[in-house]
């Protein structure tokens, strides 16, 4: 599934001399030392890429999966001398070089016959790539991989009344370069982008008076509270989190099949925030909510975290390599999702720029790699008990009857079958005719194919049965459907993960060895679930040279990233139950621990993120070298250290953040020259609306949005043909109403079909872990808001809120219409051209218009 | 080019006053504005402005015909007298044989026939009449082979260079290395095949990691090209103007409150290319347009190569417009065996089928590229995303099979009527001069002016490229 790393230039395809085969080769003098030196470690005793090895004459002879190697008497057909001659690709030793000299070597041994001393049997020393280099203490004097320390706030001289520590911070760094920063914005912007920022929505008129009417002191701080307690906060700020998990409702790949249950963990996620779980419990429970001391419904669902990723779903156990590209996924996710490292980059070699070792890669594989997809029920233990027992019962009285129902028709089939043979070209027939042992290779080979994948139908049994047997056929199968009926209501299920053998995971879609479909590969006794005696064992894992799953180097134990492991922590803990292996308990502990320097570093940093527009350090998932440096590295490390002595409360971080003046600054500031980007935070930084708020805030200026929280996805309309560019998966057509206009975190994330209108706001990918999504300015958005029937039917039924609550009154209207879609009366220049344009259009023009503005479309 | 340029001046600086979009187009009805509105670059800083590529480029535009469901090799361009020979006979001394369903059959012949054609005598199956009136035109590639026998995992590599979802396509790396020449139409645009998309979807032309200004844009066949392009037929032309110029005035208004910021400038200006694009791009894809002797040239006159006959000459007008990168998808959604290349139950008949709804398309195509002299600026790729196998699969059929298959590009000055590579005798493994996705994917960049390794997008902290760490030039087409 995976190339192999060729990380140097490949040799160049270099012209041979051909001279007389004037000295004769020695094996033991003169190959075995080009093979020690170049070729086994990767195709020695230890390791056979591509299942070939140079070990023994024998092994060598019998060549790898791409076929014969080496042919005796010619090097010009043996593909070992045309590769490491250049003459074919990949060239080799990949990676590495070998002299010319060592090339005519070669080519004269296999043009003598490629003769191998007798007894000349390898041993390969240990090849040196699994190797793990001690990390050295300069790699970790690295920022990033220090423990954060608390600074000591800076004092602002300019600001000394400067109470809070965030602005301290930010305005003695603004100082320093002489830079000057923007007032306070006026209180309207402020409320607007304190909504938008805090539960995506835009502040209601009333809202609005409400907040501009409250003139005590601690008005904004109450703004704040009121919306850190909204149920929308969650569906805001959850929706961060759910691209970094990049969460979806389908599969992914050719079948995309739908995850019906994956709703569960958005829900969950929204609801964490909205409950302000600490955000080391919530990393804790997405990680391990199975093996936590208390197990709860939510600390289930939270595993979904780690089945959330792309998944082909077919012919999974006839593909066991898959199962190393989920886990890589996973790693990624938690490598940049959680640490800010590109820990995936070491999968095939040690990371190129930053300390992580291969080895480190394969520890983390191995604290992971005890996990199972599973669905876990959501009711108490005994209701699940009893359901399982009676869904049991079911499954088997039906086997029973099945089983029947195929003795009977068996003679039928037998009779069908030599007819729907006979359908098949001659070559076929003649080959199915033939008695087996009579076949050659080639009919047994035709025969095999045809019988083994052709079925007869219910339909044609139908025709040719009984009418004794068609009696007691119809009994069974009605027998069969009664049965049925006493299956058990299916249960609210969750989906998660637990520790378990992958390798007997129960078959899923193109598993079963039926017609037309593989063999199973795996051919060991073992279970799926572990449920005792005894305590639950991991699976072995294996380093895997230059990451080929075909080329397993040694066993792996589970441990963590060393770089950026402080004291000794566990690899494994115990956990409640015996049932799994405590691994990723100790992997979560470990990221959470005060000892892990990236984890508050990282969280901190998103949020900052989101509520400015630009992190401290601006690569969100990536704090290693080829990252970007913190603009304000102490302003960092005191918010690190700051969120971990309040609890890891995300909340209380961000009340922080936003009454500070720094949040609180005007982005509307002339003097912006000194500082361009504004890296510095010398204003507030404008930001786009995400792709769902853009959709949401659409839906609130109609009043057309249902504010219904949580539950299944929803399927807004999609164009049919737009529909018909996904090649599978589900998409279910649903009127174009209240039902669908929820809010866009609850629209059904289909990996195939992106929902168009996200997707020209710049929904990011949604197979790939996302911290900061792109912003693009394109005609497309344009054109989507200007012309598509949902935003011209939203738009009306802004006109027609106006109509209703000014019947008549332009002005009123007008006046209202900016209230409600930018928080703010119009302004008289405004009012005017409104209302000259009202002259001669309807309202559902100029509601249309207003839901194009720059001003609606930015947090500003 | 000095229209525009008068035009942008006049749209920012004077932003203050009157101006905006609607009058932009007043002024361009009475033709106070210079320039041609459908043919000229753009008047903003856009993420697709033209960008001058690295060095001289050996074509300026890309088609590329991308036959879904996987084309056999060995029943097209790579003739296999040994499966006559050895017909009936288990495939052995090639190392595994890997089947995708089922268990493997023997060796199966061809059931067409094979003859030489043009100058060249390279031999073409009797599937393919009129591309193989072509063959002097084309470079033939029989040693080309991919990583999976997964249908989406391999359009993933074609498309991506990978084999996972997720990455930019080739198009979205054409598209961010060299802008596109004409700002009023997209400059990576996709036609899918009537029946549906392709295996793998709009993964296919997602721009992955990068900014969505560079993903591939879905035009119809028929009717409006673009979704939302137009609104519905309850909105005026007029209605719709009057929008645009109030919108203009607001927004010029408020852009006044935040000098120098280019975000909302930009904004500003992608109306007015949205409002160009809606006359432009119609008009781009306009068939009709064309005299009756063109339309048949493609095939418009019958049914069966009509579907495919159209997307062809779409392609050509975009590029002729200054599109930089158009993807033509043969083969979608609906009954897998039947409406793609996928030949599991029976070559004979699916081959056939398909050939004939693109062999005389893809011919006129040709013919019309060169009769008008695009050609020599125009890459014209066509490929499937796996050959199939030389043995058969239940008599008649045949499996996917990724270790060869056949393909061809043309245009670009490419030296035309030669072969590049070969498989083993049964078609089985890329045997002489193997080229990999990669290598074809940076042979494509250098075609276009861009050295492959130093096209690159900074994402998660390393310099991503299309051809990942891989990819060496296939020297018969990059050398001229």
């Amino acid at each position: 599934m995976r190339q192999i790393l060729s990380i140097c230039a490949l040799l160049a395809a270099t012209t041979v001399p051909l001279r007389s085969a004037d000295r004769t080769i020695s094996f033991a003098k003169d190959i075995q030392p080009i093979f020690q030196k170049t070729c086994w470690n990767c195709h020695g005793a230890n390791v056979q890429l591509s299942k070939f090895s140079l070990a023994t004459r024998d092994l060598a002879l019998k060549g790898g999966e791409h076929g014969i190697a080496i042919v005796p008497g010619s090097a010009e057909k043996s593909r070992l001398y045309r590769m490491v001659a250049g003459l074919e690709k990949p060239s080799m030793p990949l990676g590495a070089t070998i002299s010319p000299a060592d090339v005519e070597t070669f080519r004269l041994w296999i043009e003598q016959g490629a003769v191998w001393d007798a007894g000349a049997v390898v041993t390969t020393t240990q090849s040196d790539i699994t190797q793990d280099n001690p990390i050295r203490p300069e790699e970790r004097s690295y920022w990033a991989f220090k423990l954060p320390v608390r600074p000591a706030v800076p004092v602002a001289t300019r600001n000394p009344a400067a109470r809070n520590p965030i602005d301290a911070f930010i305005f003695s760094a603004l100082e320093k370069q002489g830079i000057p920063h923007a007032p306070r914005a006026d209180r309207t912007t402020l409320l607007r982008r304190a909504y938008l920022d805090l539960i995506g929505l835009p502040p209601t008129p009333a809202e609005t008076a409400e907040f501009l009417n409250d003139q005590s002191p601690d008005a904004w701080e109450k703004l704040i509270d009121h919306l850190l307690a909204s149920p929308h906060y969650g569906e805001r700020w959850g929706r961060h989190w759910l691209d970094l998990a990049r969460y979806a409702d389908s599969q992914g790949f050719e079948h995309n099949y739908d995850r019906p249950n994956a709703w569960r963990y958005r829900d969950y996620v929204v609801r964490a925030f909205n409950e302000d779980k600490p955000y080391n419990d919530f990393i804790r429970e997405q990680i391990a909510g199975d093996e936590l001391k208390t197990v709860t419904n939510d600390s289930l669902i939270a595993t979904g975290f780690l089945a959330t990723y792309a998944k082909v779903g077919f012919r999974e156990k006839d593909n066991p390599e898959f199962r190393y590209e989920y886990l890589d996924d996973n790693i990624a996710t938690i490598g940049r999702g959680v640490l800010g490292l590109t820990i995936q980059c070491a999968r095939c070699h040690n990371h190129k720029f930053d300390p992580i070792r291969q080895a480190d890669y394969y520890r983390l594989q191995s604290s992971l790699y005890g996990f199972v997809e599973v669905d876990h029920p959501l009711t108490s233990r005994e209701v699940a008990a009893e359901w399982k027992q009676k869904n049991d019962a079911v499954n088997a009285k039906v086997a029973a009857l099945k089983s029947d129902l195929r003795d009977l028709e068996k003679p039928y089939r037998d009779r069908i079958l030599p007819g729907k043979y006979a359908k098949f070209p001659a070559n076929i027939q003649e080959a199915i005719a033939t008695p087996e042992s009579q076949r050659t290779p080639g009919q047994a080979l035709l025969a095999d194919q045809v019988i083994r994948s052709v079925t007869v139908s219910n339909s044609e049994i139908d025709r040719v049965i009984s009418l004794e047997d068609r009696v007691h056929r119809t009994q069974l199968q009605d027998a069969i459907a009664l049965a049925e009926k006493e299956r058990p209501a299916p249960i609210p299920m969750a989906m998660g993960v637990t520790d378990g053998d992958y390798r007997f995971v129960p078959d899923g879609p193109g598993d079963e060895p039926a017609p037309g479909k593989g063999k199973k590969h795996e051919a060991i006794e073992g279970s799926y679930l572990h449920t005792g005696p005894g305590k639950y064992q991991v699976p072995p894992s294996y380093f895997f040279i230059r990451g080929d799953v075909n080329s397993p180097g040694p066993e792996t134990k589970p441990g963590f990233v060393n770089v950026i492991t402080y004291g000794n922590p566990p690899a494994e803990l115990t956990p409640p139950t015996v049932n799994t292996s405590g691994r990723r308990l100790a992997l979560a502990e470990w990221l959470v621990s005060r000892d892990n320097p990236m984890t508050a570093r990282v969280m901190m940093n998103r949020i900052w993120h989101h509520h400015f527009g630009r992190g401290i350090v601006a690569s969100l998932d990536n704090f290693g070298k080829m990252g970007e440096a913190p603009t304000n590295p102490d302003l960092l490390d005191w918010l690190a250290v700051e969120f971990m002595d309040r609890g890891w409360s995300v909340k209380q971080m961000q009340r922080l953040i936003m009454t500070s003046e720094t949040y609180q600054m005007a982005s509307e500031f002339p003097e912006s020259a000194k500082d361009p980007e504004n890296k510095l935070l010398s204003r507030f930084r404008i930001q786009r609306l995400d792709a769902e708020i853009v959709r949401d805030s659409i839906l609130a200026a109609s009043g057309g949005l249902n504010p219904q929280v949580g539950g299944p996805p929803v399927f807004p309309v999609i164009p049919d043909e737009v529909v018909k560019s996904m090649f599978d998966g589900k998409w279910e057509r649903k009127e174009d109403g209240p039902e669908v206009w929820r809010r866009s975190v609850y629209i059904y994330r289909n990996r195939g079909l992106p929902f168009p209108m996200l997707d020209a706001f710049d929904l990011p990918n949604q197979n790939l872990a996302c911290g900061a999504r792109n912003i693009t300015t394109v005609p497309t958005q344009a054109l989507t808001l200007m012309n598509d029937e949902f935003v011209l039917k939203q738009a009306q039924l802004f006109a027609n809120r106006l109509e209703e609550a000014a019947p008549g009154d332009r002005s009123k209207q007008i006046d209202l219409a900016y209230r409600i879609a930018v928080a703010r009366a119009p302004r008289p220049e405004e009012q005017r051209l409104a209302a000259d344009f009202l002259q001669s259009h309807a309202l559902g023009d100029f509601t249309n218009v207003l839901l194009n503005l720059n001003e609606f479309l930015y947090m500003r | 080019m000095k229209g525009f340029r008068s035009r942008r001046d006049f749209l920012f600086q004077s932003c203050g006053g009157v101006s905006g979009l609607g009058l932009a187009y007043l002024l361009n009805q009475e033709g106070l504005l210079a320039g041609d509105t459908c043919s000229t670059a753009s008047p903003v800083a856009s993420p697709v402005a033209a960008k001058k590529p690295q060095f001289e480029p050996r074509a300026k535009a890309m088609i590329s015909l991308f036959m879904s469901g996987g084309v056999s090799h060995v029943d097209t361009f790579d003739p296999k007298p040994a499966l006559r020979k050895y017909a009936g006979l288990p495939l052995e001394g090639k190392g595994d044989v890997i089947v995708r369903q089922g268990n493997p059959g023997p060796l199966m012949p061809s059931p067409f026939e094979f003859r030489k054609y043009g100058q060249s005598g390279i031999e073409v199956s009797e599937l393919f009449p009129h591309m193989a009136s072509k063959i002097d035109d084309l470079a033939v590639l029989r040693s080309v082979k991919g990583q999976s026998n997964d249908h989406v995992q391999a359009h993933y590599e074609f498309s991506t260079g990978m084999i996972r979802a997720g990455y930019p396509s080739m198009g979205t790396w054409i598209t961010y290395g060299l802008g596109s020449e004409n700002q009023n139409l997209p400059a990576f645009v996709v036609i899918y095949d009537a029946h549906g998309g392709p295996f793998g979807g709009p993964s296919n032309w997602s721009s992955g990691f990068m900014p969505a200004a560079y993903q591939g844009t879905v035009f119809r066949s028929s009717g409006v090209p673009i979704i939302d392009l137009k609104p519905p037929d309850s909105v005026a032309p007029e209605q719709q103007r009057a929008r645009l110029d109030l919108l203009a005035k607001l927004n010029g208004m408020d852009a006044e409150r935040f000098p120098g910021n280019t975000e909302l400038s930009a904004r500003i200006a992608s109306y007015e290319l949205a409002y160009r694009m809606q006359g432009c791009a119609p008009d781009a894809v306009d068939v009709s347009a064309e005299s009756l002797a063109v339309q048949k040239l493609y095939g418009l006159d019958n049914p069966r190569t009509e579907p495919f006959g159209r997307q062809c000459l779409m392609a050509r007008r975009l590029i002729e417009r200054g599109v930089r990168f158009v993807q033509l998808f043969h083969g979608g959604l609906g009954v897998q065996n039947l409406d793609t290349w996928d030949a599991h139950e029976n070559v004979a008949d699916n081959h056939g089928r398909h050939a004939a709804e693109v062999d005389l398309p893809i011919a006129g195509l040709l013919t019309d590229l060169k009769t008008s002299g695009l050609i020599d600026s125009t890459l014209v790729m066509w490929h499937g995303e796996f050959g199939r196998m030389p043995i058969s699969q239940r008599g008649l059929g045949r499996d996917h099979n990724p270790g060869a298959m056949s393909m061809w590009m043309t245009g670009a000055k490419i030296k035309g009527g030669q072969v590049i590579g070969s498989s083993d005798e049964f078609g089985y493994r890329a045997e002489e001069q193997p080229i990999s996705i990669h290598d074809l994917h940076a042979t494509v960049l250098h075609l276009l002016g861009m050295d492959h390794k130093k096209l690159t997008y900074r994402y998660n902290g390393r310099d991503m490229r299309l051809t990942d760490v891989y990819g060496e030039l296939i020297p018969q087409i990059a050398n001229t």
